[in-house]
């Protein structure tokens, strides 16, 4: 392991202070650690967000979950299971058991893509800064369907799902819907994530339960596999909304009569526009529509 | 007791050995009608339970000494390249490094592991030795090496078209092959590709080194404690009775664990020079890099025969992916070996590229080699329209279809039968269905070698509390090995398995011992361990016959007691053995030479029931139902659970492991366990397994291995049941959803 | 760093720097080898410990993050892990053992929080520990065994 400090402050100011100053924010570690291990974002310090009050679920008219809630209180929710299904599919699907346990949400929602080039120790991959996007000439069979600067693909199951529940997330400096918590990368800024220097998730919240809702993933085994594919359905009334991980940079709300608009398959993807419409039919026949 | 030297032969993983042993003269009576005495043939629990299910038992990488210094090594990054500028002394002057080996550095005898020449991306290059892994780390760091950056071949193909061969191509003939497929009245051609599989054995290869005055010890995680002791000594120009290997407990080898590997030596050399004890232990980035694997394939088949579906004559040829090192897999094996074919022409292309050494995998070569010949054999079922099990029957072979020589046992064809029966093969076409979710079934035939041999030896002694010792040079790899020689004795001296020790990996208690591999461990070993106790038993029962006046003949031991076969006399074994007082009786084994001119094979069928989803190519392996004739089963508890394991080895090779090489950089990028998929619980298949026939009527203990047979059919069963089930033929493993989808169109 | 944790219930006070994961504390400071780790980068689940009942990755755990926490390894002894390792041990759940102490907390915290679990209960909440030698069928029997003896 790479040698940095560790706090734990009580106090968010201190917390975005030191985020500002350069440290990176944790949650259950799991994704920061591997990543200061291969010197991606290497950082003096983490800030481990836990001791800021953060973590709980509320339920009213929609449901508020803290940032630094386990994705495994999640699951295992009783209110969450009963109006919020396809959440509760989706926070079944993360990882192992045990990366249920340790990761937070907003540690989920703020991952770092799993491309096997962004990962390499010994590359830097065009999102870690460099020159290249290895993935696009090299083997890119996992995957997104678009061009692009980068063609890694969104992991987040809970973003999927909370993105097709018209989430909102909190921040410690403002609200936003989901959808807007993620940004093309582009030359000057190598991140997927809309976040200012010092800012850090508190909360999402999905202000009314669906009708019904489901999420539906396509993995590399039966269980503990990163979506290929991942599709999540809501409805509300009339309207169905669905998204997906697994297809494009971010997560990327579909059109429920035609999932793989806009999204044509490179190479060595367009195998994934077939998953891409099996599941998005999967997670409408899951709603009952 | 009379000890003789005797040549005979032995076959492992298909390369015969001609081998002098020294034999004692042998009176242990073999088993009356075959049958055997309890606990032989029971269901035993591992004997090393509570030290694995307490945290106690003490891996390579547990092992921890007084001023232990941790090791690392650096490696390239560049599929090939050479090292312009390396800063050894800049790697010296970090804080806590005692000791930095530069390219070239070695043991004074052998070749230095590491090279300013890496021909592989994970080559290693330098290793230094440090008070901590954190100061190992910086040292790392602090060599800051310099690259010229090389040219590379990774793909078979161009490998291929290089005719850059590792070792030299083979060509075999049999009978006038051109002819016979000329003549053939039909012919299949079929190509099938095989994916370098890696062994991610859970502990990485590891070593702990220890050099004192008095003689070197390591310890390694090593399937093969004397050849390790073996090289070690050479290496270092030691005196091999002053090398010490010791593997009590290893976490997996699969083949990759052979000898001491590049750890132990850099491990010995650093723990020379600093005079201090050296742990190194490899990475999982560097076990998926630098460890081997099971070389990638891609093999060529022409079959031809004659309308009735009797094979006339095979072609086939075969690219081996070796890497930068390995010897050449018998690939084609089962094309030479399993059926009556009476031309045959078969040649081996083993090519280099810049990857890491090839090693062996358990059944290296044969499982791969089955996984395509069985498909293709199945595609001549088709096309002739016959029962796949139907044509192995009828290609049958009663001998050796290559020596002619006979088997000492072959149950081939109860083994097809049984597993059809088991598996509902009859009704297997009303499986399939037409929906989104297809069924299919699919056969595959397992051969290989199992009968072990010399040398191998073992001790066996009892004190005045009748708690036996058992002895043995080998290393227990978590095949149970141990426990199945705690049987045998258990089964001579009457005292409980639960009473008696197994003392093995540790090369300072034996002599010799065989290594763990081959599938030929238990088969030469159980022989020795079964002759040692019986010259125990004879003992005791000599020492009770004086006791009790009663002949030795009529007496015996059984259930921890001294019985007369008349039933008048029952006394604990304690009696007898109570006089003993601080001395004991010891009795010593060896392995007898194997029955000469006959073969001894292994022989089994497996039948894969899968469900594909053709909506999102997801195969679901359901059922694999397990035949396999191995003689005697001693151990019916541990014998299932190489199955099952050679089963979800076969299974993950089938659907989902695969090691992805970039095409631009040459190096591996699903170094490690998550993008290198292994299966996990949620993947286990429902297992319906059996053993056939009686003990081999010309073995000692008519037993005969089972380590690999397991993993050897399991990929052509899923082949071909996926072909059954989708009615198209996927050519290339692992069968992920992409290539599913793809071969239906997507 | 000052940590303040309980092990399998004795109390330890530890001075370990920030960096550090809890597995490499326990395996190398505290000479308690029994939690293994095979990748150290959270994908096989071998060096799984509960930290406050919950199973976790030790070797993605930060020992600095774990003052005040009680722990529960391999090593310990109550009589759901012993029932654990009966269980085991009578339907093989183990071969060359490397696993199986990660096994076996996983398995702890399953039984703990669901008593009587079915065995799709036992196979999701098993499938984070990967088992190279094959025993799953040893060690979902087992799993359900011990939840039958419970």
């Amino acid at each position: 392991m790479r040698t940095f400090g560790y706090v734990r402050p009580a106090d968010a100011g201190e917390a975005s202070a030191r985020l500002r100053d350069g440290a990176r924010p944790m949650g259950g570690g799991t994704d920061l650690l591997t990543q200061l291990d291969r010197d991606i974002l290497p950082a003096d310090e983490v800030v481990d967000l836990r001791a800021l009050g953060l973590s709980g679920i509320e339920h009213g008219d929609g449901v508020r979950i803290g940032a630094t809630t386990s994705v495994a209180e999640v699951e295992r929710d009783a209110g969450v299971g009963e109006r919020f299904a396809g959440l509760r599919q989706a926070a079944a699907a993360v990882g192992s058991p045990q990366l249920r346990e340790m990761g937070t949400v907003g540690g989920n929602l703020c991952q770092q893509v799993r491309c096997w080039y962004f990962r390499h120790p010994d590359l830097q991959c065009w999102l870690r800064g460099g020159e290249t996007c290895y993935a696009q000439i090299g083997d890119h069979r996992k995957h997104g369907l678009e061009p692009g600067d980068c063609i890694s693909v969104a992991p987040s199951d809970l973003a999927a799902a909370l993105l097709a529940m018209d989430a909102q997330v909190e921040t410690t400096s403002r609200r936003m819907p989901l959808a807007d918590l993620y940004t093309k990368a582009t030359a000057e800024r190598r991140s997927t994530l809309a976040l200012e220097p010092g800012e850090f998730l508190t909360a999402v919240e999905v202000p009314r339960a669906p009708d019904a809702s489901a999420y539906v993933i396509a993995g590399e085994r039966a269980a503990w596999s990163f979506a290929l594919v991942g599709v999540a359905a809501a409805s509300f009334g009339d309207e169905v909304r669905m998204a997906a991980i697994g297809v494009a940079n971010l997560p990327r709300q579909i059109d429920p009569d035609d999932p793989a608009a806009g999204l044509p398959g490179l190479d060595m993807t367009r195998w994934k526009r077939r998953l891409l419409e099996t599941l998005a039919a999967d997670a409408r026949a899951a709603l009952g529509r | 007791m009379t000890a003789k030297l005797v040549k005979t032969e032995a076959v492992v993983e298909g390369r015969t050995e001609v081998r002098w042993t020294l034999v004692e003269e042998d009176d242990t009576p073999e088993f009356e009608d075959g049958a055997a005495t309890r606990p032989i043939g029971e269901p035993t629990p591992r004997i090393t339970a509570r030290a694995r299910t307490t945290g106690s038992a003490r891996f390579t990488v547990d092992i921890a000494l007084p001023g232990l210094l941790e090791a690392a090594v650096l490696r390239s990054p560049h599929a090939n390249a050479r090292v312009t500028s390396l800063d050894l002394d800049a790697a010296r002057a970090v804080p806590g490094v005692r000791c930095v080996l530069g390219p070239g550095e070695g043991p004074e005898h052998d070749d230095s592991p590491l090279s300013d020449t890496p021909a592989f991306a994970g080559a290693a290059i330098a290793a230094v030795a440090a008070d901590s892994a954190d100061a190992a780390d910086a040292a790392i760091a602090a060599l800051a090496p310099e690259y010229e950056v090389l040219g590379f071949v990774s793909t078979l193909d161009e490998a291929f078209e290089k005719q850059d061969f590792l070792v030299d191509p083979t060509e075999h003939e049999r009978g006038d092959p051109d002819a016979a497929l000329a003549a053939a009245e039909v012919t299949v051609e079929a190509t099938y590709t095989a994916p370098a599989q890696l062994h991610n054995s859970l502990e990485p290869h590891a070593a702990v080194a220890d050099w004192r005055e008095d003689g070197l010890t390591v310890w390694s995680s090593t399937q093969a404690i004397y050849d390790a002791r073996a090289t070690v000594a050479e290496a270092f120009g030691l005196d091999p009775e002053r090398v010490r290997i010791i593997c009590e407990f290893m976490g997996g080898g699969f083949g990759s664990k052979f000898g001491v590997g590049p750890q132990g030596i850099l491990a010995a050399e650093l723990s020379r020079r600093t005079q201090r004890p050296v742990r190194l232990v490899n990475s999982r980035r560097e076990e998926n890099v630098a460890a081997g694997f099971r070389t990638p394939a891609k093999m060529e088949y022409t079959i031809g025969a004659s309308k009735d579906g009797r094979l006339q004559a095979v072609e086939a040829s075969a690219v081996m992916g070796m890497g930068t090192g390995g010897w050449a897999f018998p690939v084609l094996e089962p094309v030479k070996s399993v059926y009556a074919c009476p031309n045959l022409r078969l040649m081996v292309a083993p090519v280099r590229q810049n990857l890491g050494p090839s090693v062996a995998f358990r059944a290296p070569g044969v499982m791969e080699g089955t996984f395509g010949f069985e498909q293709a054999l199945d595609e001549l079922a088709e096309k002739i329209g016959i029962d796949p099990l139907e044509l192995r029957r009828l290609n049958h072979s009663e001998s050796d279809p290559e020596d002619g020589k006979p088997y000492t046992s072959k149950r081939l064809l109860e083994c097809y039968d049984r597993a059809a029966e088991l598996a509902g093969w009859e009704g297997r076409d009303a499986l399939r269905g037409e929906g989104r979710i297809r069924r299919g079934m699919g056969a595959a035939g397992q051969y290989w070698w199992g009968g072990g041999g010399p040398p191998a030896y073992a001790e066996v002694r009892v004190g005045k509390a009748a708690r036996p010792a058992v002895t043995v040079g080998l290393q227990d790899l978590g095949t149970g090995t141990m426990t199945a020689c705690a049987v045998i004795a258990s089964e001579r001296l009457g005292i409980p398995v639960d009473s008696i020790t197994v003392y093995a990996g540790d090369t300072s208690r034996m002599g010799h011992g065989p290594f763990s591999g081959g599938s030929m461990t238990l088969a030469s070993i159980a022989p020795a361990v079964r002759s040692a106790a019986h010259h125990v038993r004879t003992e005791i029962l000599g020492l009770a016959s004086e006791m009790f006046e009663i002949a030795a003949s009529d007496l015996t031991l059984e259930d921890g007691e001294v019985r007369s076969v008349d039933g008048t006399l029952r006394e604990p074994i304690t009696e007898v053995t109570g006089k003993l007082g601080n001395a004991w009786i010891s009795g010593s084994g060896s392995r007898g030479p194997n029955p000469a001119g006959m073969n001894v094979n292994t022989f089994g069928c497996q039948i894969a029931q899968v469900a594909v989803d053709t909506g999102t190519g997801a195969v679901t392996v359901e059922r694999v139902v397990a035949v396999h004739d191995i003689g005697r089963v001693v151990n019916p508890m541990g014998a299932r659970s190489q199955v099952m394991g050679g089963i979800l080895q076969g299974l993950g090779f089938a659907l989902m492991e695969e090691r992805v090489v970039d095409p631009t950089t040459g190096t591996v990028v699903n170094a490690g366990l998550e993008d290198y998929k292994v299966p996990t619980i949620a993947d286990l298949p429902e297992v319906i397994c059996e053993f056939v026939g009686e003990p081999d009527p010309h073995l000692k203990l008519g037993l005969k291995g089972l380590g690999e047979p397991p993993v050897i059919p399991t990929p052509g069963a899923i082949g071909n049941a996926l072909a059954h089930a989708l009615g198209v033929r996927l050519r290339e493993a692992p069968y992920t959803p992409r290539r599913v989808l793809e071969a239906l169109g997507a | 760093m000052q940590v303040r944790l309980t092990i399998n219930g004795q109390p330890h006070e530890l001075d370990v720097a920030p960096h550090r994961s809890l597995a490499d504390v326990l395996r190398t400071d505290l000479a308690m080898t029994g939690t293994k780790v095979a990748c150290g980068e959270g994908t096989c689940g071998t060096c799984t410990v509960l930290l406050d009942g919950r199973a976790v990755l030790s070797c993605l755990t930060l020992a600095s993050a774990c003052d005040g926490a009680e722990l529960a390894t391999v090593e310990g002894s109550t009589p759901l892990l012993e029932r654990l390792r009966a269980a085991f041990t009578a339907h093989d759940g183990f071969q060359c053992g490397f696993c199986t102490p990660g096994q076996l907390m996983s398995a702890v915290a399953l039984l703990e929080r669901t008593p009587q679990p079915s065995r799709a209960e036992i196979r999701t909440a098993m499938a984070g520990n990967l088992c190279r030698c094959g025993a799953y069928e040893g060690i979902e029997q087992a799993v359900a065994a011990a939840a039958e003896a419970g």
